[in-house]
């Protein structure tokens, strides 16, 4: 979003703390998506087009009902179509694909520039175009390869879970639109609460491995998704256990302050040689000790 | 009648020393000509370009040195410009140096505890020809890191073209390289100008004196003058 909404921040990118005052308790929200009642109508993808002002991107064919192959920095929510052989027959699987806002989120993790990419008390994960440098570390960080870079701006482009009409009490474009109630919004429990129940009923409707997807691997995300087919997460393109990738940890976490001490200590190194051995001089001939040859 | 002060004519060692090396004028000898001298100059500018447009990406406990630049966005551009200007003028160098870079049997043992020895200024030096085996590890060092620096910093420049797991390869690689080479930079410059006196004229001038030469390099003081440097 272009403007920082006038919320607290949890986190923010390349910065020890975020803003919070400790005044607030603001609940995290949370959307929830039921693949199963989902019908690929594609009014979500409209409505975020609309609500957000993005560019209309040329469609792709892909061989499925697919509008695009993958996310674009003007196509921030996309409707992925799968079919997988099932029981002797085929299952079509619908799934809305955006950004997932992570409680750990690898993005930001990843992100060199202060402020770049923020988390904002009630979970949001938005990228601030003032600060992002655009240098697509947050490509490699994110498990759901969902940031996009924008060619024309420079800048990195997502799904802001409608931050902006999130903090004013709406709930976002893509949930408004829903024509079968597949999509909600509300805080992170009672989206959690109404998945678990969902997912009871597909049990016992024979759906045996039907899932909520809310990985523990970045601690939860602020998606929630319905899965009849949970044994299969990759049937719906998303990844098994998403974590944030083992490179931006190293980087972050070991070599950083490794390289720091590292660097001030080959400074410190130095001074203490010189205070110990001094320079290494080249001696006249009047020295006693000179490196000259005798006269 | 003139009141122009008479002109003071350059002296023969400076003017040697702009395309000759390994010749003594009067008491000096000429160490790097300006051919040498130019090429280590710009790989020395363009890597600290790179330094300070890159650390500051690195972590924001060197942020301050992006506002050198007018802010980390432009740093961000430059720094993988800089990088690619770095390392052609690193080839260049490479070959300039090459021919005086083969590491000699009785060096190898630089890599452990004869550079110690070094440090503490106990080394029997009577064999140490133009460059000690220290010089040639550390112009091998260089070159290798470049190689990492140029092939992960690509990576990381166009992460979209290749797969994650490459890309994050690149980070370690490009974060590791860089470390070893600040901290291998930082007693390049000490050995160079502080430790070493005499030594930095080297660079500037392009000559070093006899007594210099006699210290630190005795047999490349010997092919050159023809005469024995004295055993200390």
């Amino acid at each position: 979003m272009s403007v920082q909404q006038n919320l607290e921040i949890r986190r923010s990118s390349a910065s020890v703390l975020g803003s919070l005052s400790g005044m607030r308790s603001v609940p995290t929200v949370s959307k929830y998506i039921d693949t199963t009642t989902c019908i690929g109508c594609k009014a979500c993808e409209a409505a975020c087009i609309e609500w957000n002002d993005l560019r209309r991107v040329a469609t792709e064919q892909t061989g499925t009902y697919q509008t695009l192959p993958t996310l674009h920095a003007e196509f921030w929510n996309l409707i992925r179509f799968n079919e997988r052989d099932f029981d002797g027959g085929i299952v079509w699987l619908m799934r809305k694909d955006q950004c997932m806002h992570c409680d750990e989120p690898g993005c930001l993790a990843a992100c060199p520039a202060p402020g770049a990419i923020v988390q904002y008390a009630n979970g949001i994960v938005d990228v601030n175009p003032d600060q992002c440098i655009g240098c697509k570390y947050c490509e490699t960080g994110c498990p759901f390869d969902v940031p996009r870079f924008h060619q024309t701006t420079g800048k990195m482009a997502k799904c802001t879970l409608c931050v902006d009409r999130v903090s004013v009490g709406l709930e976002p474009a893509c949930i408004k639109a829903c024509p079968t109630g597949c999509l909600q919004f509300g805080t992170k429990d009672d989206m959690v609460a109404m998945g678990v129940r969902r997912v009871e009923q597909l049990k016992g409707n024979g759906f045996a491995n039907a899932t909520l997807y809310n990985p523990e691997g970045v601690h939860g995300t602020g998606v929630v998704t319905v899965l009849a087919h949970g044994d299969h997460p990759e049937w719906y393109n998303l990844p098994a256990d998403p974590h944030v990738p083992w490179g931006v940890k190293l980087w972050k976490k070991i070599l950083r302050p490794l390289g720091a001490v590292a660097i001030f200590g080959a400074v410190l190194g130095a001074f203490a040689h010189y205070t110990k051995y001094g320079p290494k001089e080249v001696r006249g001939a009047d020295d006693p000790n000179s490196n000259l040859p005798e006269a | 009648m003139s009141t122009v002060a008479p002109h003071r004519p350059l002296d023969a060692a400076v003017i040697t020393a702009r395309d000759r090396e390994d010749v003594v004028v009067g008491n000096e000898i000429v160490r790097h000509n300006r051919a040498s001298r130019l090429i280590h100059w710009t790989v020395a500018g363009t890597f600290i370009i790179s330094l300070l447009t890159g650390m500051p990406i690195w972590t924001p406990v060197f942020g301050w040195m992006a506002h050198l630049f007018g802010g980390l966005s432009v740093a961000r551009v430059i720094h993988p410009w800089a990088g690619v200007a770095f390392v052609i003028a690193s080839l260049f160098m490479f070959f300039q140096w090459l021919a005086d870079m083969h590491l000699e049997p009785d060096e190898r043992d630089w890599l452990g505890p004869r550079l110690f020895q070094y440090m503490r200024y106990e080394t029997d030096d009577s064999r140490v020809g133009k460059y000690n085996g220290g010089q040639k590890l550390y112009f091998w060092a260089v070159s290798l890191g470049t190689v990492g620096l140029l092939l992960s910093g690509l990576l990381m420049w166009f992460p979209s073209a290749f797969p994650r797991l490459v890309i994050e390869f690149a980070f370690v690689i490009h974060g590791v390289t860089f470390i070893l080479f600040v901290v291998s930079l930082v007693f390049h410059v000490y050995l160079g100008t502080a430790a070493e006196p005499g030594t930095f004229r080297s660079m500037i001038r392009g000559t070093v004196t006899r007594a210099w030469a006699r210290l630190h390099h005795p047999r490349w003081y010997r092919e050159v003058t023809g005469e024995e440097p004295r055993r200390d």
